[in-house]
């Protein structure tokens, strides 16, 4: 059985040979840069510089490697057995080239040396690969990255992330509907040169490779309106200002669609999972009620999942951090497959319930080691333990694909990444053993 | 019912039209300005309730939080010309170095300010040095910590060791919170407290200056 129809038996919810593991399909499955540099240096692959993934974030228009999530080279995928890849990668396999905006059509790269500190005494390089037209320049105790002499994002040295400026909540301001509809929409729609360039890739993995291939973040509906108004100012909107927050909906939808009609309709034949990001949840709940959920999103995340499945054969996949338990039933009703990362330590998401309620008709996709208490912190036995655990709970009758919660941090230990996906191969073969 | 208990049922019911009417009427009719926040505080105590009970969820914390600034906005004036009471003490507040995240912090200062306590608020990425001096010039009774990351989280135990240094840390409580913290971290950089949520982390601000 290879990878895709391994990946695919699983979306089908039935046991394949063993259950598919995915790590840096998406920018929220992976590996900090500076971690995956330490663990390809575990796993006695030489030192070269490591390639931030280049993705759109909850704003369709940007490009950026700054969440700081590494490309996985094809070696590391055998290695551990990865089944699934993004049709927007740049590494082998791959078709090399990728379009990744109207403005930038290239394949060039620049290294820069970084260096971080945490503490006062603990200290970082790291050498990384990224798109020649990103400048970073050092300054005092933090980088500046820049495009087209613009500031873009920063990172603070003590940080490991860099943080976009350059779009930030151009909406922060806007009084009235009319400013909202005077907004430049159109900004944000694909264009058709991009689109060739993912039906040459996409079509290219789908007849080269037997990987599983998914298209991530073909839009927000949550997170990018947070990202235009401000991420607490969109949140009082819902509640206070509803006839300005539906009329930004409407405009984001009219894109969404657009781009995801476009999308689907290019590329919706080679890809078998297509992923929305937004984060609808905080560590203790979610941050709306169910009741708003249903006013404001339901019926247009429907239309979104509606179309995707009408026009192709693929899954619907959604990132959502935090506890969101509540939700994922109206979720489900939407049309929603496949839920991300099943932040199992975040209240009322326990694995064993999550299965049983929803186990029958949701494919949990991560929620394979606790990446914020257990996989930076925990002794190797400790964690082979957890993962035992949680694919005991998760990896029966199918519906799941082996991932941790969220991209793996920095700091955490190889040893323990390691023996992470050790376990997800040999403990996620089926029948799953009582072990 | 008063105008006070208008004031606060309107917040819990977060109509900010309402509220913000109230409070203007509070004071044309010559209230107490102290009575006035405290039906803002019980209030938002009250929303706090509901948020634990799963009534309530952060965009009605938000949502309340903008129509409780906006309150204040009506009442700072009267305040700054007489000063009635004394703060319940005063917090030297910030995102630790490295982390930008500051949702969390900015609840936590609003409720400490509903609560009755003078807040210094270092913003995002503050470093060590920065909440070192903030403790020489302001003197607070305690030091606020919050995080996002777990990449971050270790710079607390730097903020605490400098602290020691500079021998200012038993002048001060340390309270620490964010998504990664728990207890038993707190313990482990030598904290005084974690408060678990914005409401927790504000009762055991209130329970560190009544010793």
């Amino acid at each position: 059985m290879n990878s895709r129809e391994r990946l695919l038996t699983a979306l089908r919810h039935e046991e394949a040979d063993r259950i598919p593991i995915d790590l840096g399909s998406t920018d929220v499955s992976g590996m900090n840069c500076l971690v995956y540099r330490g663990f390809r240096r575990f796993l006695g692959l030489p030192d070269k510089p490591i390639r931030p993934m280049v993705t759109s974030g909850s704003d369709p228009s940007l490009l950026t490697f700054y969440n700081m999530v590494a490309e996985v080279e094809k070696e590391v995928l055998d290695m551990l057995c990865i089944d699934v890849i993004s049709i927007n990668r740049t590494l082998e396999p791959t078709l090399g080239d990728r379009r990744l905006s109207k403005a930038f059509i290239n394949n060039r790269w620049r290294v820069v040396e970084l260096g971080f500190k945490q503490w006062y005494w603990r200290e970082w390089d790291l050498t990384i690969e990224i798109p020649d037209y990103i400048d970073i320049v050092e300054s005092g105790d933090r980088y500046i990255a820049s495009l087209g002499g613009r500031e873009h994002a920063i990172a603070p040295k003590r940080s490991f992330y860099f943080n976009s400026r350059r779009f930030s909540t151009p909406l922060k301001n806007v009084k009235s509907i009319d400013d909202i509809k005077n907004f430049n929409w159109d900004f944000y729609k694909i264009s058709d040169m991009v689109l060739e360039d993912l039906r040459r890739r996409a079509e290219y993995l789908y007849k080269n490779t037997d990987y599983g291939l998914i298209y991530f973040r073909i839009g927000s509906i949550h997170a990018w309106p947070q990202d235009l108004r401000g991420w607490s100012q969109w949140l009082a909107d819902l509640r206070l200002r509803k006839a300005l927050a539906e009329a930004v909906l409407d405009h984001v939808m009219d894109v969404v669609m657009y781009n995801t009609k476009k999308i689907i309709d290019t590329i919706g034949c080679y890809v078998q999972v297509v992923g929305l990001a937004d984060d609808l949840g905080t560590e203790e709940s979610p941050q709306i009620s169910v009741q708003m959920f249903r006013d404001m999103y339901k019926h247009r995340y429907e239309e979104i999942f509606t179309y995707i499945k009408r026009y192709s054969k693929a899954y619907t996949f959604l990132h959502s951090d935090g506890a969101i338990y509540p939700l994922i039933r109206e979720l489900i009703n939407t049309g929603l497959d496949i839920l991300n990362p099943i932040q199992i330590s975040a209240k009322s998401m326990e694995a064993e319930k999550l299965k049983k309620e929803f186990g029958e008709q949701l494919t949990f996709w991560g929620g394979g080691a606790d990446t914020q208490h257990i996989l930076p912190f925990r002794k190797q036995e400790e964690t082979v333990e957890h993962v035992k655990k949680l694919i005991k709970i998760f990896a029966p009758r199918g519906g799941y694909v082996y991932a941790p919660v969220h991209n793996i941090q920095p700091n955490t230990p190889p040893e323990n990444i390691a023996a992470m996906f050790r376990t997800a191969y040999n403990h996620g073969k089926y029948p799953i053993l009582d072990i | 019912m008063g105008l006070l208990e208008f004031i606060k049922n309107s917040l819990v019911n977060l109509d900010a039209g309402l509220t913000l009417k109230y409070v203007s009427d509070s004071l044309k009719c010559n209230v107490s300005i102290m009575d006035i926040i405290n039906s803002l505080a019980d209030g938002m105590k009250l929303i706090g309730k509901k948020y634990e009970e799963n009534e309530y969820f952060i965009a009605d914390l938000i949502a309340a939080v903008e129509i409780f600034n906006e309150s204040m906005d009506i009442l700072k004036p009267k305040i700054l010309e007489r000063r009635e009471a004394k703060p319940l003490g005063k917090v030297v507040i910030g995102t630790v170095e490295g982390d930008i995240h500051d949702v969390g912090k900015n609840l936590v200062r609003i409720l400490l300010e509903a609560n009755g306590f003078e807040v210094v608020d270092l913003g995002v990425d503050a470093s060590s040095e920065k909440f070192v001096d903030a403790v020489k010039e302001y003197k607070p009774d305690i030091v606020g910590i919050s995080t996002l990351l777990t990449s971050t989280m270790m710079n607390m135990r730097n903020i605490v060791e400098v602290l020691e240094r500079e021998g200012l840390r038993d002048d001060v409580k340390i309270v620490i919170g964010g998504a990664p913290v728990t207890q038993q971290f707190a313990e482990s950089i030598g904290a005084d407290a974690y408060g678990e949520n914005a409401f927790k982390a504000v009762e055991i601000c209130k329970n560190l200056v009544k010793k």
